[in-house]
């Protein structure tokens, strides 16, 4: 994990600048990474797999990979969990591995600068705040930018084997 | 170095391991009475491509090697040398040497240089021995000439002949003619000095002003060189060797007078090609005519290799012969080559023998392509999901009105046709045959053998078997182990062998065969076998739970524990217990089984059963609740619905069901894996008999769905290893079916209470398990 910190407070330093693509989880207003997005899709029937946490739903088939979804909305404890065609999957490809993860919605892609970014406040959530590059303010909604590689392959995730890529 | 270089590097290396392996396989396979020409001329063709590309990308070593091992091969592939168990043996030093060298080169690992050079010496002094076989059966197809045929009297004078064909050469040396470079009559006289301590010297001068000194010796070539580099650049030296023999005196006056080119003069048949004429007059002037005739059809055809041993010296020194035969000839020889008959002969030799072997590479080209195994792969995932979406058309139609869309649903039928051959075509480019595998064993075997004393007869069977190339890898160490231990082990040493009535050479078996979906591959010895009460004991020594009323394939399996030998003393072969444990977990980890049959006192039986491909399988699906699971179908016993009186408890728990005279643990799937199911009796499901390691135990699932083929898909890529499934698959309506890892269920199951359906890896850490297994 200590490395996990220093990359990540590698990236804080160098900037979070750049194209975030933004997704809505029952009320608040998260953004991810846009270069991190391998496409978005419809929620499919999901496979479950024994034993694992409830926010893994399971598997889908994506063309022939076996991709694991994980619902952020259970994980996050946001939003109301229901499953419909309106229902969104961002797949993500984090250094070569594919995750899906389920959120209420995508807004848009925006890009942020340098001093639109704040540094985030200690604060209490369900999530560990060193999986949030910074806050953005966008008129008067409040942007909350994840580190969704750090996210993913953190040990809570249960999503890989010990080190993560 | 550039990239391409090193691309055309790796090209070689596995070229020449493949020739290397190859040439192995039929120097082992050779009958050494009557040596099949065809296996002759391919063993030489090898050793020929290695040394062509060794000498392209300057692997120098593996030239000089190679080309000594040439060209003894080819004297013998011309019949001028019968094949013995010594030349075998050479040949299979040198493979090692090359093998040691190429390693070398490719992984920059050590080479050993005294090894390398002792069989460059065996391989040389084997080589030399043939003017003497020559010269004593000249009955024997005349020699192919080499040497520069002069048509003019060569205008040198030369003394020497006369003088050392007068002295007595001693048994087992050489006659070594040294050209010195022009040096002055001081260092002649230091240098006779010199090499006076190694041998007979006699120095004579020719008439270009150059000293020639006519060595005798026991000592090598790389002595004198070393001697005379005191005082001459070894580089400028021409050193030639002449085959010596005190049995037969003429031979070795010939044998010396062919040693320098320059000698053709001394020969007054000189206008019919030297050595050929030197030769027959050794052959007691009888076969002539006969040899003429040869010599000019060796001319129009045949590639005249350096049968002479005077050559394979001299061609020692520089890379090539031209150059050499250019330098000792010194300016008159030369002329006389090149000016005469002898140009074809002597300066263009090499040439045919080359396109020769050309040709056999380019056969073997067109009949074959490399291509890496990602590509191969990736067109295997291609066919995969080819396959899925056809599933999936063909279920989407299946709803359709037949009548409406008939025209539909035949060209649906043809597309299935076409995907299930493709499918296969696809999968079998990645097959490959055991002799793969099989191939590396004979040569083990003979080794091990002959230092254990043992004499053992190795066998195979079933060598065209195919089987997925990424398993053809994996099953290789595995069975060097069983090979080993049966060698080592099993068979008995002959004395032993005989006190028990049966032959001295036991027989080691290696068999393959397709069973059903999967390979059975077996290592069978003839030898002791498994003796029940030594490994009890052994076993209970070793605190092990054993106990007297275990079966036989249970005591048997007790040899696959970690640490567990039987064999008394601790040798470098084996005996240290390390091995059967890490066999069985490699087979394990292929998806297969391994067996042991024995009976003390003729012999064991390891088989070894995986299944054809690691990509395919054949599953049984079953459902869930809502889910569905793949059971490998090798892995399953048989599948039942159980009466309710058939179900037992123990104790009001744990609960087994009663099948022919077993009983059986009961696994039920949905507490296992805390899946929701209306399905809790079962006499309600079905109960699928699975079968790992020995242990049987009742799978309980809600019911059958069908039997059928499935491509496996790694769950790791994206997510993680989760207990209990080994993989994934994509079933024809899309859907993510997972596939139960059997072994890893009935070791969970174990741990299950079924009453309470405590899930057992409420810690997700199958640790304890493994251990527990070992215990």
């Amino acid at each position: 994990m200590s490395t996990d910190t220093a990359t990540s407070n590698a990236l804080k330093a160098k900037s979070a600048e750049g194209e975030y693509l933004t997704f809505v989880l029952g009320a608040e207003e998260y953004g991810l990474e846009i270069l991190k997005v391998q496409e978005i899709r419809g929620y499919d029937a999901v496979t479950q797999i024994a034993n694992t946490p409830e926010f893994i739903k399971g598997v889908v088939n994506l063309r022939g990979k076996i991709v694991p979804i994980v619902d952020l909305r259970i994980k996050f404890n946001l939003g109301k969990v229901e499953y419909n065609e309106l229902t969104v999957v961002i797949i993500l490809n984090l250094h070569g591995r594919v995750v899906g993860v389920v959120v209420d919605g995508v807004s848009d892609v925006i890009a942020l600068k340098d001093e639109q970014i704040r540094d985030v406040p200690s604060l209490v959530t369900s999530i560990d705040t060193k999986y949030i590059v910074g806050l953005a303010t966008l008129e008067q909604r409040m942007l909350i930018l994840v580190d969704i590689e750090q996210l993913m392959s953190s040990q809570e995730m249960a999503l890989m084997d010990a080190v993560a890529a | 170095m550039t990239i391409d270089m090193s691309q055309f590097y790796e090209v070689f290396f596995d070229e020449a391991d493949e020739l290397l392996a190859e040439a192995e396989r039929l120097l082992l396979g050779i009958d050494m009475e009557s040596p099949d020409d065809e296996e002759l001329n391919a063993i030489f063709r090898a050793a020929h491509s290695i040394k062509g590309g060794a000498a392209t990308f300057g692997f120098m070593d593996m030239t000089e090697i190679t080309h000594v091992l040439e060209n003894l091969l080819d004297k013998i592939r011309k019949h001028e040398m019968a094949l013995t168990a010594e030349h075998v043996d050479a040949f299979l030093a040198a493979k090692n040497v090359l093998a040691m060298e190429l390693n070398g080169h490719r992984n920059a690992a050590e080479v050993d240089q005294e090894q390398v050079a002792d069989v460059k010496m065996v391989l040389k002094s084997l080589s030399d021995a043939s003017g003497v076989v020559i010269a004593t059966h000249p009955v024997a197809a005349p020699a192919p000439v080499a040497a520069p045929v002069p048509t003019a009297p060569a205008p040198v004078e030369f003394s020497a002949t006369a003088e050392v064909a007068q002295h007595e050469i001693p048994d087992g040396s050489s006659c070594f003619n040294i050209v010195m470079p022009e040096i002055t009559e001081r260092d002649v006289e230091n240098l006779q000095e010199e090499l006076g301590l190694l041998g007979l010297v006699v120095v004579s001068k020719q008439a270009n002003g150059r000293y020639v000194l006519s060595l005798t010796t026991d000592s090598s070539q790389a002595d004198i060189v070393s001697i005379c580099s005191f005082i001459v650049d070894a580089d400028d030296l021409v050193i030639t060797l002449a085959p010596t023999a005190t049995a037969v005196s003429p031979a070795v006056e010939v044998g010396v007078a062919t040693a320098a080119p320059e000698l053709a003069k001394t020969e007054s048949k000189a206008t019919s090609g030297s050595g050929v004429a030197i030769h027959e007059e050794v052959g007691y002037g009888l076969f002539e005519e006969e040899g003429k005739e040869k010599v000019e059809e060796g001319y129009g055809f045949f590639a005249p290799f350096q049968p002479h041993p005077d050559a394979v010296a001299a061609t020692l020194i520089g890379d090539d012969t031209v150059p050499t035969i250019a330098n000792s000839g010194e300016p008159t020889a030369t002329v006389t080559a090149e000016a005469s008959l002898g140009a074809p002969g002597g300066v263009e030799r090499r040439s045919p023998g080359r396109r020769e072997s050309d040709k056999a590479t380019s056969n073997a080209e067109t009949s074959s392509i490399r291509v890496g195994v990602e590509k191969v792969d990736q067109l295997i995932n291609l066919v995969g999901e080819l396959v899925i979406t056809q599933a999936m058309i063909e279920q989407r139609i299946s709803n359709l009105d037949p009548v409406h869309h008939e025209a539909l649903i035949n060209s649906v039928g043809q597309l299935t046709r076409n995907t299930r051959d493709l499918q296969e075509s696809v999968m079998s480019i990645r097959m490959m045959p055991m002799d793969f595998v099989f191939s590396r064993f004979p040569r083990m075997v003979r080794d091990l053998a002959a230092k254990l004393n043992k004499k053992v007869e190795f066998v195979t069977v079933g060598a065209a078997t195919e089987l997925d190339k990424g398993l053809i890898e994996r099953i290789v160490d595995p069975l060097t182990h069983l090979v080993r231990n049966s060698v080592d082990h099993g068979i008995e040493i002959p004395a032993n062998r005989r006190a028990a009535g049966k032959s001295e050479a036991g027989t080691l078996t290696l068999s393959a065969a397709h069973k059903g979906g999967s390979i059975v591959i077996e290592v069978t010895d003839d030898g002791a076998g498994l003796n029940r009460n030594k490994l009890l004991e052994k076993a209970a020594k070793n605190g092990l739970a054993v106990s007297e009323n275990m079966s036989d394939s249970e005591v048997f399996a007790l040899i696959f524990a970690p640490g567990f030998s039987t064999a008394e003393v601790v040798t470098d072969v084996s005996g240290r217990g390390v091995g059967m444990d890490v066999v069985k977990r490699n087979i394990a980890s292929m998806g297969g089984v391994v067996e042991i049959r024995s009976a003390l006192g003729f012999g064991t039986t390891i088989s070894i059963s995986l299944p054809l491909t690691l990509a395919i399988l054949d599953g049984m699906s079953v459902s869930l609740g809502k889910s569905i699971y793949v059971i490998p179908l090798n892995l399953i016993v048989e599948t039942l619905q159980p009466r309710a009186e058939d179900i037992k408890t123990v104790t009001g728990e744990g609960r087994m069901v009663h099948v022919r005279g077993e009983y059986l643990p009961i696994i039920a799937l949905h507490s296992l894996f805390n899946h929701a199911t209306d399905i809790t009796d079962p006499t309600k499901g079905v109960l699928v008999l699975i079968e790992s390691d020995g242990k049987k135990s009742a799978l309980f699932v809600d019911r059958l769905v069908g039997q059928q083929q499935v491509v496996i898909k790694s769950l790791e890529t994206n997510f993680k290893k989760v207990p209990g499934i080994s993989g994934a698959t994509i079933m024809g309506d899309g859907g993510v079916a997972l596939i139960l890892d059997v072994s890893a269920i009935i070791q969970m199951g174990q741990n299950t209470n079924y009453l309470t359906g405590a899930p057992p890896f409420s810690n997700q850490n199958n640790q304890p398990l493994q251990n527990q297994r070992n215990a």
